[in-house]
């Protein structure tokens, strides 16, 4: 009996020596099934198990608020690069040069080398084919009678990109366009996917700053929606990857960044309908980065008016 | 050893129950680490919390005022009428509690929403959608949800009012209503109050429709603002636990209004010698209507939900919605081949209900023994009952996590199955004190008079007796724990999902298809559960 016991003993920490290539935690948000993949091929890669949180932006933040006294976290995705600007400010972030930093797309790094943008994704007009067979509106347009109470916007509170998106357009056009789509009837349906899903059971007809990624994979499963960017523009926001300065495995959560700008990593993004971070991959699959108009981006100016607007486009829907 | 027993509980519930309450006072009052209420009150006071709170406490009033509408007909129907030789409708009459309330309201939305469920069959609906997505939509679906809890007891305060009483009525030539009115209304009060305050107490508490339906039409009450405070960015955890001793505040004085109802409202007439009830035969005209008025309550509370969570689970397009052709059994299948989360999270949720209902039996059925030599153990063993979850969740996440340093449990499993147990220990606690207190003494006293020491008594006169009741309040902790949504929602640690947040997940971002495949899956689980748990006991009702 003794000698089982000692037996297995020895085995267990055998196991678990041999699991102890160490561990890396992420907090990512949506898509799910990106953030698994990415974790599984970095696991099989490096032996290091990839511990991971997935949210949306609002409760990343939060988790890392509540766990400022013991942190967990080595790495942290947004969906926000506003966000990540602001965790920047604040000092919590690391600097870091990853490997092949040289092949990502200009300035989705940012000065300090704090902020990488591995992916991004573009919000755009989400439409229910069944209901608008061609719709080709201008942002501002969509506030007209004939689409009213027909429409609706992720909640910028907690979809990063929208909550760019917002920031970006009041900045440059500022409230009018919002307000007169609110008195038109705009909803809030929830985050990127419930809003999504909205528009796809044709609950509302037309979803605007519904992230594309998103729209792009349902396209493919066959369901019946399309999505066009604007002509006035829209924003392109990169999802910044950040190396928190209280990493409890600092080496691993380097290990990790390296792995997001690799190969590899780059072509699961694309994969999965987001804008590759890097200029030679590209997608085949959606539109590219050079096909999207964009509005031009302050992101200090956005970064500054970004929280209260997002809070600002809830108020102004509510009913 | 026995009478270090007691003591030894008391010291383990403080810690346990008595702390963390602490710590959500604490952080309330002593916001700085200085005494100061400004914090608290100016919580309270704020325009949109003060709104709040006045919304909370009208929602509770009306689901109050909806559900003793279908609760008081039923509970009469199936008391004093042919109707209570029905006893499967007993059974029925759970499903409404066998669905947890999150899922049963993403079956509502669904049906309907605009183009949703209710307008693919019948288009000509659609005004109704307007209408239920309001505070209207939310009272019915909270309502169709604790009902049965009110109709169960009013159901047995009818059956304990003596047929005789109603007989002299008669004899002296009171007519039905007369009798209604003058016999029964007041025989009943007492009991309805009870009932309403339970209701009432539910819902405020009540935190799975809110953060469903609620949530979709801007209503919030103090569980979807206590839980925001605490998980969603800027963290303001003072806010969260000011509301949360209010919160705490309001359940107790109504806890105290029960008691003393109880105390002086309640007539003692259980006992007379004629107890069983007359049963009226009713005519056909009437029989039909309660037929009808069953029916319809039965449709509206368990077949528009389960017709819309199974249809959404079947469905392969959503965009085509209920069509031939267009249903499919993939999303059953994704849930445990696209990836690892289903099946983990059907793990998960299988290791904490059992660890959590195994580690509360024993704890509990400890407290229930203690609690005859001191009523205190018992008092703030059944302390979860009494708060809503929510609040001892909070609590017990500012607790852990201030004395993280000592006891680094935050942030695993441990925490959830600590939280777990906590949240169901009055479950085992007053199954297993109901059993004790069929036990006669005379029992014991034989086997200690024929040489048993103690622990020989206690392992084969009291065990052997109780453990019925220990098996029941695992089983019922079981089924509850493996639904729970409170929890794993605010402290679930990295890389955990349990079976509702997976649902809630996959509702809110993932694939709807998905999140309904295992909603169904978990009624599936819960009810099987459940009737196991029936057989388990029932051989008890008939000794």
């Amino acid at each position: 009996m003794k000698k089982t016991l000692m037996i297995l003993l020895v085995l267990i920490t055998a196991v678990s020596v041999a699991m102890a290539e160490g561990t890396v935690t992420v907090y990512m948000p949506s898509p799910a099934g990106l953030a698994n993949k990415l974790a599984a091929d970095f696991e099989a890669k490096t032996g290091i198990e990839v511990r991971t949180f997935q949210g949306t932006t609002g409760e990343i933040l939060a988790r890392l608020e509540t766990e400022r006294e013991n942190p967990v976290a080595d790495v942290v995705i947004l969906a926000s690069w506003s966000d990540g600007l602001s965790m920047k400010e604040s000092g919590q972030i690391e600097s870091y040069v990853p490997a092949d930093a040289d092949k990502v797309v200009p300035g989705w790094i940012d000065e300090d080398s704090m902020l990488f943008g591995y992916s991004a994704s573009a919000v755009g007009v989400i439409y229910n084919t069944l209901i608008y067979p061609e719709l080709s509106a201008d942002w501002a347009e969509l506030a007209d009678s004939q689409y009213q109470n027909d429409i609706a916007i992720p909640d910028p509170e907690l979809s990063g990109a929208c909550k760019d998106f917002v920031a970006g357009y009041v900045n440059k056009f500022g409230w009018d366009t919002f307000e007169a789509l609110a008195a038109n009837g705009m909803v809030v349906p929830g985050a990127n996917r419930a809003a999504l899903d909205a528009v796809t059971t044709g609950e509302v007809g037309i979803l605007l700053a519904g992230v594309d990624y998103n729209a792009y994979s349902s396209m493919a499963a066959g369901e019946p929606i399309a999505i066009y960017y604007p002509e006035s523009g829209t924003v392109v926001n990169p999802r910044p990857a950040m190396i928190m300065k209280t990493a409890p495995e600092m080496e691993n959560a380097k290990l990790f960044i390296d792995y997001l700008f690799s190969e590899d990593a780059q072509k699961m993004v694309a994969d999965a309908y987001l804008l590759p971070g890097r200029t030679d991959i590209t997608n085949t699959n959606r539109s590219t980065l050079d096909q999207i108009p964009q509005i031009e981006c302050d992101w200090d100016a956005m970064m500054a008016i970004s929280s209260e607007s997002a809070a600002r486009i809830n108020e102004l829907c509510a009913r | 050893m026995r009478n270090r027993l007691p003591i030894l509980l008391i010291i383990i519930l403080s810690i346990l129950i008595i702390c963390p309450l602490l710590s959500i006072f604490a952080e309330a009052v002593f916001p700085d680490g200085q005494f100061s209420l400004t914090q608290a009150i100016d919580t309270i006071t704020e325009s949109e919390n003060a709104r709040m709170i006045g919304s909370s406490l009208l929602l509770g009033l009306l689901v109050v005022i909806v559900s003793s509408a279908i609760a008081l007909p039923l509970a009469f129907i199936f008391s004093r009428t042919q109707f209570a030789r029905y006893r499967f409708f007993d059974i029925i009459f759970m499903i409404p509690f066998m669905t947890p309330p999150y899922i049963a309201s993403m079956g509502w939305i669904l049906f309907m929403q605009r183009r949703g469920l209710l307008q693919q069959l019948i288009p000509s609906a659609a005004f109704l959608s307007d209408w239920f997505f309001s505070l209207a939509g939310l009272v019915l679906v909270m309502s169709f949800h604790v009902f049965p809890f009110m109709m169960t007891m009013m159901k047995n305060a009818m059956l304990a009012i003596p047929s005789s009483l109603d007989e002299a009525g008669a004899v002296l030539g009171a007519r039905f209503p007369l009798r209604i009115r003058k016999l029964f209304m007041p025989l009943l009060t007492g009991n309805y109050a009870i009932g309403a305050l339970l209701v009432f107490v539910k819902t405020i508490s009540e935190y799975g429709t809110p953060s469903t339906l609620g949530r979709r039409i801007g209503f919030e009450v103090f569980t979807t603002d206590i839980h925001r405070y605490a998980t969603v960015a800027p963290i303001e955890f003072g806010k969260s636990a000011s509301l949360a001793s209010l919160l705490i505040g309001i359940c107790l004085v109504i806890w105290m209004l029960q008691n003393y109802i109880t105390m002086k409202k309640t007539y003692n007439i259980v006992g007379g010698r004629s107890s069983a009830s007359r049963i009226i035969t009713l005519k056909p005209a009437a029989k039909a209507i309660c037929w009808i008025f069953i029916t319809a309550v039965i449709f509206f509370t368990m077949v528009i939900p389960l017709f819309s969570v199974i249809a959404s689970s079947l469905i392969k397009l959503r965009g085509y919605g209920l069509r031939a052709g267009n249903f499919t059994l993939n999303n059953y299948i994704l849930v445990f081949t696209e990836d690892r989360q289903g099946i983990n999270a059907l793990s998960v949720s299988i290791f904490l209900a059992v660890t959590s209902a195994t580690i509360a039996a024993f704890l509990g059925t400890a407290c229930a023994l203690s609690s005859r030599k001191s009523r205190l153990v018992e008092g703030i063993a059944l302390i979860p009952e009494m708060l809503p979850s929510i609040v001892l969740v909070l609590g017990i996440m500012l607790f852990y996590n201030r004395i993280y340093k000592a006891v680094p449990i935050y942030g695993t499993i441990w925490i959830m199955v600590l939280s777990y147990v906590i949240l169901f220990l009055p479950y085992t606690v007053q199954y297993v004190s109901s059993s004790l207190s069929q036990i006669s003494g005379s029992l014991r006293a034989a086997g200690r008079i024929c040489g048993g020491k103690p622990g020989y008594v206690f392992r084969h006169i009291t065990l052997p007796l109780i453990s019925r009741g220990i098996l029941s309040g695992w089983m019922m902790t079981f089924i509850i724990a493996f639904r729970e949504l409170v929890t794993p929602s605010l402290i679930a640690p990295t890389n955990t999902l349990t079976v509702s947040t997976y649902i809630n997940r996959q509702f809110e971002q993932g694939s709807v298809g998905k999140g309904m495949a295992m909603a169904v899956i978990c009624i599936a689980f819960s009810t099987v559960s459940l009737l196991i748990l029936n057989k388990a006991i029932a051989p008890e009702k008939h000794r």
